[in-house]
């Protein structure tokens, strides 16, 4: 799984491209956790290359999310795909972490 | 949990001591733990005190030859030998010998050829040592999952109950759990987020903490001060367990649940589409201030109640199809055995990467249970 970042006018963009599991959750996690620590609370996971997401990727997720909240700001994640979207569903998840279709809107009305 | 990477050991086997402080330091870097000898014979004990990842061997030691060595060392150690010798010219003779080192390094070294080596080592194949470490821990969470599992079936008038849990390579966090109350049966199905040990123990104490709580009368009460209690427990290992927990009345047919992030839970009658059950919240420890209601639902006679593992949903392209295959599976076999089995066989081992649990709660035909 490789990882990106781009800081946006009012929000961080982060890109995750691969197979989010047991061994690049962790990876996420610490990849967001810098991103915070460089300045930027509000965080965009954009997800468009994400094809697969198990528990320990969900897991990875909550954690940015509460980092986040505790840094002040949000993540949201956006451009889902079918399979991460079924997880998010099927746990509930879905109430949790706000999903947008493009990074663009995710932070768009705030 | 200390992965094998990070406990890794040295032993460090050289009679002059400017080099060994220099190995020493050099491997310390690297992160090794490492402890030393000045001769052979004491070198041979702290290998077989320290079981190491990794030992130095200095070709010329004042006691034995670094070869006889070598030689004991092979005997009762797997660990990675790295031979070093003052003398250039022995480097190509050595070599050619089969003589259990795995590496030959000559003097003057600098410190960055020995930790390149070092790491090419590593890199080609995990030490013998670290392996066994990992199957070894493994196989304690192989051991501690299979002891969460009920040992006594379900016998009751009226219903057939039967569970099956086929674990992964990779030890899960499934489990099941049942047992009988004088109004029916309890049933715990829950997925403990991750893999291995971490996992499995996470499971352990909720399965604990969720027998407890059949002691309560009410289920929500039960269910609301044991996600409490598990999720304090998961707080600090930043996990979560998705949970279906579940209560049946045996005379009326009547289930109580509630569902955790599960989702995965089918009411199937005898005939036509089944109907899943969707989650009431997320997954026990993974949000703060979480409630979860709880669910009802009517086991007629030929209804079966089924729970279903992800390991087995990660086989079909969308929760749809799952619900229907599983559906299908059900209403085809013949017991809750039978169908408990069809629906493992759904995932079929070679390729199911994750633990696949099943269980099965069907409520006999009027005309069965008469009988």
């Amino acid at each position: 799984m490789e990882f990106s970042y781009e800081v946006k006018d009012s929000y961080a963009e982060v890109k995750a491209d691969g197979r989010l599991n047991m061994v690049s959750a962790p990876k996420l996690r610490e990849f967001v956790t810098d991103v915070i620590a460089g300045g930027s609370n509000r965080i965009v996971v954009n997800l468009e290359n994400t094809a697969f997401m198990d528990s320990s990727g969900l897991g990875a997720l909550i954690g940015c999310l509460k980092a986040a909240r505790q840094a002040g700001g949000d993540l949201r994640i956006a451009a889902v795909q079918p399979q991460v979207n079924m997880v998010l569903k099927l746990t509930s998840m879905d109430k949790v972490l706000t999903a947008y279709t493009t990074a663009e809107e995710a932070f768009g009305n705030d | 949990m200390v992965s094998p990477s990070e406990s890794r050991r040295a032993v460090v086997i050289e009679d002059d001591p400017d080099i060994r402080g220099l190995l020493v330091r050099v491997l310390a870097k690297q992160g090794f733990d490492v402890t030393h000898a000045g001769a052979g014979l004491p070198g041979v004990e702290e290998v077989r005190l320290r079981k190491p990842d990794l030992v130095t061997l200095d070709l010329n030691l004042p006691d034995l030859d670094g070869l006889e060595v070598c030689k004991l060392l092979r005997e009762f150690s797997d660990a990675f030998i790295v031979m070093l010798t003052a003398r250039a010219d022995e480097l190509d003779k050595l070599t050619g010998l089969d003589n259990g080192a795995d590496e030959y390094i000559s003097k003057p070294f600098s410190p960055r050829e020995l930790q390149s080596r070092i790491n090419a080592l590593f890199r080609r194949r995990p030490s013998a040592a670290a392996e066994s470490a990992a199957r070894g821990e493994l196989e304690r969470a192989t051991e501690v999952q299979q002891s969460l599992l009920p040992k006594e079936d379900i016998r009751m008038d009226g219903y057939d109950v039967a569970g099956i849990f086929r674990p992964s390579r990779n030890v899960g966090g499934d489990f099941y759990d049942w047992y009988q109350t004088p109004e029916g049966l309890h049933l715990t199905f829950a997925d403990a987020m991750g893999k291995g040990m971490g996992a499995a123990l996470i499971a352990a104490t909720v399965r604990a903490v969720m027998r407890s709580t059949g002691q309560r009368q009410d289920l929500d009460a039960g269910f609301a001060s044991a996600s409490k209690a598990i999720a304090t427990d998961l707080d600090s290992s930043n996990s979560f367990v998705t949970l279906f927990h579940a209560r049946l009345d045996a005379s009326s047919g009547k289930v109580s649940y509630v569902d955790a992030g599960h989702g995965l839970a089918l009411h199937v009658q005898p005939v036509g589409p089944a109907a899943r059950l969707p989650s009431g919240g997320p997954p026990v420890g993974a949000w703060p201030g979480t409630q979860w209601p709880h669910a009802e639902l009517e086991l007629a006679p030929g209804d079966t109640l089924v729970v279903v593992s992800d390991g087995v949903l990660d086989v079909f392209a969308s929760v749809e199809d799952f619900t229907d295959a599983v559906r299908a599976a059900t209403q085809s076999a013949g017991s809750a055995h039978e169908a408990s089995n069809a629906i493992l066989a759904l995932a079929p081992a070679d390729t199911a990467e994750d633990d696949v649990t099943v269980v099965v709660v069907r409520r006999l035909p009027a005309e069965d249970a008469a009988a």
